[in-house]
């Protein structure tokens, strides 16, 4: 009992970051950018998380931080992207490398070391108990007591369902993604449809590395995204940007990361463990071709 | 090909200079950081020869990545065909033992065979599932870090050392030094050539092109997509996995050591890209590529500016190459317009007759 | 109509003044054009392709910014900087490519852009629903608002296009070439519910390269030819003979000239083709027809009723399907696409995305197909292909069919769309195959570069070349067909000897309002 409550909390808080990342990325799915920097948006907030927590010893100003770093990170998206008319997948892959780069120049340009910085003055994000449930024996274990982002990401799939299918600018920006050139004609400038929907991918990635690096664990280490924003990637591709089947399958795969996680300390070697959430990623994605495959006639000849 | 170089060039000044303003601000020497860098990395013998071979695995991990993208084949699995092409010459360098001339071909083999093998699982699954190779190569990158991590921490482990490496393979596998310029250079450059040939002067590679191009296309005139693109994987994959082998054989070390693989794979990517997959770009920004890594030890040594930085810069460079690239055909198209409009405006009222304009889409 | 009373014939509605519009990088669209529209009438603007007439439009309509110039609504000068502002103003525009969303419904893509909405930007669809419930009824418009574009016909498509411009209250309406995707009946429909938008004081500006139908339907018409504008007329006593000299520049010859067919043997067979798709939709039906060397048997029909899916059969992007298909007197059903290449040409509708890689140079576009079966371009080994030879042969295609070009390793996409298509034609007629597919050979060119290839196409057909031609255009059916088969909803409903029938029959066979048995 002990050991699926610990599994089901670990899911929980593995799901969190790939929930968060694949929200900011539905956004830029919906209006039909290959939005490939997620990684590089998430590593961004990890490290502006932990640098603004460290130097004010306020989760507050880490948080703020955090955001800020994905704000940016979409910022040189949208100029180089939207306005220099920059290739979406080059751009994608510099800014990734720039996040990589650039947090490990960081790291040992203002904290010294290589590899990871970790200290009792990197301010955690608070976690919540939720009054009245947290005190029921197995319930209050399982669903209080997390870092409030896990929270704000489950309340953010909501959202994020209801912005994108129930609102005017969910109108205007499944329809850029769809045709931009008809949502230019009726008088909507597709650009800055386009350059909102990364916005809004930039401050939800941003928040996933603030939790990385905040609330899922307290330091930063180099490339501490570790893959999730391409896992993310996967995600909204298996399930065609729905955010609340985004946040099914996000929890799937938080189930195997915390899987391989509690199977740590077992006779498998870890390096095994760690494979589950990426070998969870391809068949799953075996799964979702196979099912599209089935009589693919002249779409194919275009894919391949 | 002259607005490329132009471009390039512009693109390479403006990333130096936001390089520039990012050191200064954090108040080193940006004038002498950069004479080391160029130093350290071209004004010796020595560093010069260092760059040469540091160029030779961002060669082959460009072209690997340079001759998927030109095809369509968007293989982002550089890294762990890298891995596995290294940890393929490691296993038969540590159990085979013959005199250099065999083993060292017997090893390239391996090597090619072992990046085309992994490569080749991703083609399979597109090919056979429809899975999409630019996530499965992905996710295949991760599975070959942790998996060679296992071997290299546990059964194949060198109990000797104190973090996870191999023991060194056997002396036959390793490469000739020529005055300190490793044979790996010359092996980068003869691949270099035979991509360049195939890519001109075969039919299958006119149909890669095309392929990469528009598809349907090709396919509607009669090419077999299919066949071709799981022939470029296979070959996209061997240049990656041959990269990774001359890390083992061409190495200071002649062992699969833990991060190995450093960021060759993703430098890989990006000289790609910023070679806009051209071939003989893919070489010579694999060689500045290299200049900067190569003159980054200097630059940290003299000037105390972090090895790091250079991570930074690579990246910048790419931004700013390719953004100057469309800027400038964004341009040129701007001046070519009004130099067309005051022409039609000296016109007026000269003629209102036919003019032989081409009619235009 | 001509003797039609305009509501307020004097009042200038419209005044477009020295208009300049150049597409980067030089190509002149717009060469100082003067323009006046009056309230209140029907002013058609006609040219070829090219000849800048729907370039003016997107630049009077704020979708493009021009040059230089200057355009006056009721005597007051404007620059609109979007569509937006144009609609503002009362100035809507229907696009010869549809501006709709395939996957919203009709009512989703009326609102798009000026969204009635609740708090928090919440959409408000059930007040918009009543008011465009109101419009479709007093314009009598008989639109599902529930139904997805995608599932819609292409005329049903074009009145969305209409009521979103009368749900945006404008008054003054462009449409871009409404004809060309509409049957004869479709046409005739289209014009009364114009004359019916003009009865309602609406100012219309129409855009067409037809002749008779602009004739039919304007009250004033525009000449344009390469950019600058060639007249302006009152539609009183007009011939077509004089509207075509002033749109092309000379006189036109209506019809190709050529001889009777003289057909030979047998050299496609198509038995009994049947094709369901992935959907389970039955797309092909039992076809069964047969072509002859020497003769062009013609395919009409409205798009989407199993042209493109026979097209796809006979060159195997689609191999599922069940029958035979026979090339020569040989079953060609379980060939690859290649060994398929050397019993037939193949000229696809869409020469950008099917017929050429733009990016390429117009060597690698024009050796296709030729590179594996032509044994002139292989180099010293079989692998090899010999630049030498591939330059020669884009050469001799150069020279043969009077392409245009910059230079030999330009790209092809460096050439107007009259010339792409000529380079198109040249590679696959040279592969001197005894049958040829073509599917909208001249679609969107000019006039020119269409005499030119439908002479190609009877000049092939007079070499003993079994010709299957498929087109949108029943002018070019006419005039190039020796025998006119008529698709609908994947059957064969007739044929027919174009010599004794008119469009409008065959109009009738394509709406399935004839023919159809069964």
């Amino acid at each position: 009992m002990q050991l699926l409550i610990e599994l089901l909390r670990s899911t929980i808080m593995a799901a969190t970051p790939v929930l968060l990342a694949a929200l900011g990325g539905t956004y830029t799915f919906y209006s039909n950018i290959f939005n490939i920097a997620m990684e590089g948006m998430m590593l961004i907030g990890a490290f502006m998380a932990v640098l603004g927590s460290y130097l004010f010893g306020s989760w507050v100003i880490g948080l703020l931080f955090g955001l800020a770093g994905g704000i940016l990170a979409a910022l040189i998206f949208i100029i180089f992207a939207v306005y220099l008319k920059t290739d979406e997948f080059v751009t994608g892959i510099a800014i990734n490398m720039l996040a990589l780069g650039g947090t490990t120049y960081l790291l040992r340009q203002i904290f010294d070391v290589k590899g990871a910085f970790m200290s009792p003055e990197i301010v955690a994000i608070p976690t919540w108990k939720i009054p009245l449930l947290h005190d029921i024996p197995v319930l209050g274990k399982l669903i209080s007591g997390y870092p409030f982002i896990v929270y704000v990401a489950l309340l953010a799939a909501l959202l994020v369902q209801f912005h994108v299918y129930k609102t005017r600018f969910g109108l205007r920006i499944r329809a850029t993604g769809e045709d931009a050139r008809t949502v230019d004609s009726v008088g909507v400038n597709s650009s800055s449809v386009k350059s909102i929907s990364i916005f809004y991918s930039g401050i939800l990635c941003g928040l996933a590395g603030v939790f990385l690096s905040l609330g899922y664990v307290n330091l930063f280490a180099e490339n501490m995204s570790n893959g999730r924003g391409w896992i993310a990637l996967a995600v909204i591709i298996l399930i065609q940007g729905r955010p609340l089947g985004i946040l099914l399958m996000s929890l799937v795969f938080g189930f195997f990361e915390g899987l391989g996680l509690t199977l740590q300390g077992t006779a498998i070697p870890s390096q095994f463990t760690q494979m589950v959430p990426y070998l969870a990623t391809l068949v799953a994605l075996y799964f979702y071709s196979r099912e599209k495959q089935t009589g693919v006639e002249v779409e194919e000849v275009e894919a391949v | 090909m002259k607005k490329q170089i132009i471009t390039a060039f512009i693109g390479i000044i403006v990333a130096f200079l936001a390089g520039f303003i990012i050191m200064a601000l954090q108040g080193y020497n940006p004038a002498a950081s950069y004479y080391q860098l160029f130093s350290y990395s071209l004004f010796s013998r020595f560093a010069l020869f260092t760059t040469l071979n540091k160029a030779a695995p961002l060669i082959l991990t460009g072209l690997s990545a340079a001759i998927g993208f030109a095809s369509g084949a968007v293989n982002l699995g550089q890294v762990g065909q890298f891995l596995i092409g290294a940890m393929g010459v490691t296993a038969v360098g540590l159990w085979v033992d013959l005199p250099a001339p065999v083993m060292i071909p017997l090893l390239i083999a391996v090597a090619l065979s072992a990046g085309a093998f992994y490569a080749g699982i991703a083609a399979f699954l597109r090919v056979k599932f429809n899975m999409d190779e630019f996530i499965t190569t992905l996710m295949l990158n991760f599975l070959a870090g942790f998996f060679t991590l296992y071997l290299i921490s546990g059964p194949m482990i060198d109990e000797k050392m104190y973090s996870p490496m191999t023991p060194m393979i056997n002396r036959g596998g390793w490469f000739p030094q020529f005055g300190g310029l490793n044979f790996a250079f010359f092996l980068a450059v003869a691949a270099l050539a035979v991509i360049y040939f195939i890519w001109n002067y075969t039919k299958i590679g006119y149909e890669w092109k095309v392929m990469g191009r528009n598809a349907l296309f090709a396919k509607v005139g009669g090419c077999d997509n299919q066949k071709n693109y799981v022939r470029v994987m296979l070959v996209s994959g061997a240049l990656a996995g041959l990269a990774g082998a001359i890390m083992v054989l061409g190495g200071m070390q002649h062992r699969f050591v833990k991060g190995i693989d450093a960021n060759y794979g993703w430098d890989g990517v990006m000289i790609a890209i910023v070679a806009n997959n051209g071939v003989i770009g893919t070489g010579l920004y694999a060689l500045f590529f290299a200049m900067l890594q190569t003159g980054a030890m200097g630059m940290e040594l003299e000037t105390s500016v972090p090895s790091e930085f250079v991570l930074v810069l690579q990246a910048i460079t790419v931004l700013f190459v390719v953004a100057s690239r469309e800027s400038a055909h964004l341009l040129f198209n701007r001046i070519s317009v009004l130099l067309r409009l005051r022409k039609v405006r000296s016109q007026e009222r000269v003629s209102k007759g036919d003019d032989s304009d081409a009619a235009f889409d | 109509m001509v003797n039609a009373k305009l509501n307020r014939p004097d009042i200038e509605l419209i005044k477009i003044s020295s208009l300049v519009k150049i597409y980067p990088p030089a190509t002149l669209a717009v060469d100082q054009v003067d323009l006046t529209i009056k309230e209140g009438e029907i002013h058609s603007i006609i040219g070829e392709n090219g000849a800048g007439k729907s370039t003016l439009m997107k630049a009077l309509y704020g979708l493009i910014p021009y040059n230089s110039g200057k355009i006056y609504l009721r005597g007051k000068e404007i620059n609109f900087g979007s569509p937006k502002e144009a609609v503002r103003a009362g100035i809507g525009m229907v696009h010869q490519e549809f501006m709709l969303i395939p996957s919203y419904t009709v009512l989703e893509n009326v609102i798009l852009g000026v969204e009635p909405t609740g708090y928090f930007g919440v959409l408000n669809k059930r007040k918009a629903r009543e008011r465009v419930e109101k419009l479709v009824e007093e314009y009598n418009l008989n639109l599902n608002l529930n139904a997805r574009i995608e599932d819609i016909s292409v005329a049903a498509r074009q009145k969305v296009e209409i009521l979103k411009l009368l749900y945006k209250d404008v008054d003054i309406l462009i449409l871009d070439e409404p004809t060309a995707v509409l049957t004869p009946q479709e046409i005739e429909e289209l014009f009364s519910r114009l004359k019916r938008l003009k009865a309602m004081e609406k100012t219309i500006i129409f855009i067409s390269h037809k002749l008779d139908e602009v004739l039919e339907l304007s009250d004033t018409i525009t000449v344009m030819r390469k950019g600058k504008k060639v007249t302006t007329m009152v539609n009183e006593n007009l011939t077509k003979s004089e509207l075509a000299r002033a749109m092309v520049g000379r006189e036109v010859v209506f019809t190709v000239k050529k001889d009777e067919a003289r057909p030979g043997d047998e050299v496609l067979r198509i038995n009994n083709l049947t094709y369901t798709d992935r959907y389970k939709q039955e797309r092909l039906k039992g076809i069964n027809f047969n072509i002859r060397k020497g003769e062009i048997v013609g395919l009409a029909g409205v798009e989407g009723n199993g042209q493109f899916e026979l097209v796809n059969c006979i060159m195997g992007l689609i191999d599922d399907y069940q029958g035979e298909i026979l090339i020569n007197g040989v079953r060609i059903d379980n060939l690859s696409i290649l060994e398929r290449r050397k019993l037939m040409a193949y000229l696809p509708q869409d020469r950008k995305d099917t017929g050429s890689a733009q990016d390429l140079s117009l060597i690698s576009n024009s050796i296709m197909t030729h590179h594996r079966i032509n044994p002139g371009l292989t180099g010293r080994w079989e692998a090899l292909l010999d630049p030498g030879a591939s330059r020669e042969l884009t050469g001799q295609i150069i020279d043969k069919f009077n392409v245009l070009i910059p230079g030999i390793d330009a790209p092809i996409s460096s050439l107007s769309g009259g010339n792409q298509q000529k380079v198109i034609v040249g590679r696959e007629f040279m592969l001197n195959t005894d049958f040829v597919l073509l599917d909208q050979p001249t679609r969107g060119l000019d006039v020119g570069s269409i005499e030119f290839i439908q002479k190609e196409i009877i000049r092939k057909r007079d070499s003993g070349v079994g010709i299957l031609l498929i087109s949108a255009d029943l002018d070019e059916l006419f005039n190039l067909s020796d025998r006119l088969l008529i698709i609908y909803q994947g059957r064969i409903v007739a044929e027919v000897d174009p010599a004794e029938v008119d469009k409008e029959e065959v109009g009738e066979y394509m709406l399935g309002a004839k023919g159809v048995a069964s």
